[in-house]
């Protein structure tokens, strides 16, 4: 999966005919065969532009600030960066008509170790769902499955697995990097932010990051697209996923198969509810 | 001045002293969470009705069960409650028509992920109450008391100084 020249070609007649003011993409990293998001607004920069199976990040999340108010962008997505744009746009964050998307059919990106990411063999949906302009030939949807690390998880005793969360969540550091890295955290003043207010407790124990991690995977459900660009800047390397994965699945199996930022003006399993939705945990 | 305080609770409590013994009868503390226009009404009715049932409960009137945010949830976890109890509307009378539709969504989610990272799934509870149903609030609130009780005191992840 080698789409460099392409993107190179569509970003140099962009910014020809003055289409976009600035292009998001990935460049070459210096130092080893890992790559950075890269925005141009210099189309000389052009041939620094890279896309392979390197590319891991979520550019979508270069869009949170008020840029795109004023200014056109151009940016490369995957079939997971793809779905929250379209949440994004959905949720009025972005003008569709200030962006110019470039839609690449993905075939998986590698972790560090050089395998193909865990994220990437049990995709979704590999193909862009909003897209000006594809690359690629797509494939389709694919079946859900649940993530392997939930499933083990779930056959484990109930103490066992609070020791594992409790050590997670002690080697926390509460640097929000989880939070500025998601596409889909954009407002301007999180209330997990409020470290004077009595209602949130900010300190550094397992207690503190529990509450702020709790808070921030269920304003996320729902709604995470599974691109895990917050276990990616995590500089503690938590599982930050297995949260997710964990509200995904149960909001998959309980509400008719939802799955965030498929469609068109779906903002989320928590914006509608069905009658016969699960009612025997209830008293 | 903390440690003071240990020092002579230790003086106190000891065997020096075997007339005065330490408070051992654990009571759960249960953070209620009731709908203004359904549960609350009813919890009222038991009151009325003198119908008994335990006091381990804490009630906080919302205008709605959707009005309450998980974070409702996490953080009287975190402090000093030992388990939650969620009450509102029967499915179909919401006094907002639909608030305790979203809200059953969210209380699943809720439930499922607080199980998932290590607390007991009978610490999170939810009931439907109505107006008229006196004797189910306190049935409900003996059975959830009862499930604590069994649990015991909350330790895991509370916050520590509070």
């Amino acid at each position: 999966m080698d789409y460099s020249k392409k993107i190179q070609e569509i970003a140099s007649k962009l910014f020809a005919d003055n289409k976009i003011n600035y292009f998001v993409g990935y460049k070459q990293n210096s130092f080893d065969d890992s790559q950075v998001p890269f925005l141009i607004t210099d189309p000389a920069e052009i041939p620094k532009l890279v896309f392979t199976d390197r590319s891991v990040f979520n550019l979508a999340n270069y869009l949170k600030p008020d840029h795109t108010k004023r200014k056109r962008v151009g940016l490369v997505v995957k079939g997971c960066d793809s779905r929250a744009l379209n949440l994004m746009l959905t949720e009025s964050q972005v003008k569709r008509e200030n962006i110019y998307i470039i839609g690449i059919c993905c075939e998986g990106v590698l972790n560090e170790k050089g395998e193909k990411a865990q994220n990437c063999v049990e995709c979704v949906m590999p193909d862009p769902v909003v897209y000006d302009e594809m690359i690629g030939s797509p494939t389709g949807k694919r079946e859900y499955t649940i993530n392997a690390d939930i499933r083990e998880l779930a056959t484990k005793a109930l103490e066992e697995r609070a020791d594992y969360f409790e050590s997670i969540f002690e080697n926390c550091i509460r640097c929000n990097a989880c939070r500025h890295s998601c596409p889909l955290c954009y407002c301007a003043k999180c209330c997990i932010d409020q470290e004077t207010s009595t209602l949130y407790h900010g300190a550094n124990t397992s207690s503190g990051a529990m509450h702020a991690l709790m808070t921030w995977s269920l304003h996320l459900a729902g709604r995470c697209v599974d691109c895990r660009n917050c276990e990616k800047a995590c500089p503690s390397h938590l599982p930050l996923h297995l949260l997710h994965k964990q509200n995904e699945s149960v909001i998959y199996e309980n509400f008719q198969q939802h799955l965030a930022g498929m469609e068109k003006d779906d903002r989320g399993a928590f914006y509608k509810y069905s009658l016969s939705d699960p009612d025997d945990f209830i008293l | 001045m903390e440690t003071e305080v240990k020092e002579t609770q230790g003086k106190i409590f000891s065997a020096e002293n075997p007339g005065i013994t330490a408070p051992t009868d654990w009571q759960p503390v249960i953070m209620g969470i009731l709908c203004n226009w359904c549960s609350y009404a009813g919890s009222d009715l038991t009151g009325t009705s003198r119908i008994q049932y335990p006091p381990n409960i804490r009630i906080i009137r919302v205008p709605c069960s959707s009005r309450v945010d998980p974070w409702f949830i996490i953080k009287s976890l975190q402090t000093t409650a030992d388990g939650v109890l969620i009450s509102g509307c029967h499915p179909g009378d919401c006094h907002y028509i639909s608030g305790n539709y979203y809200a059953r969504r969210r209380f699943l989610v809720t439930k499922k992920l607080l199980n998932f990272i290590g607390y007991h799934e009978n610490r999170i509870q939810f009931s439907w109450v109505s107006a008229a149903e006196g004797p189910k609030f306190a049935k409900v609130v003996a059975k959830v008391t009862e499930d604590i009780k069994k649990l015991g005191p909350l330790h895991r992840y509370k916050k520590e100084n509070f």
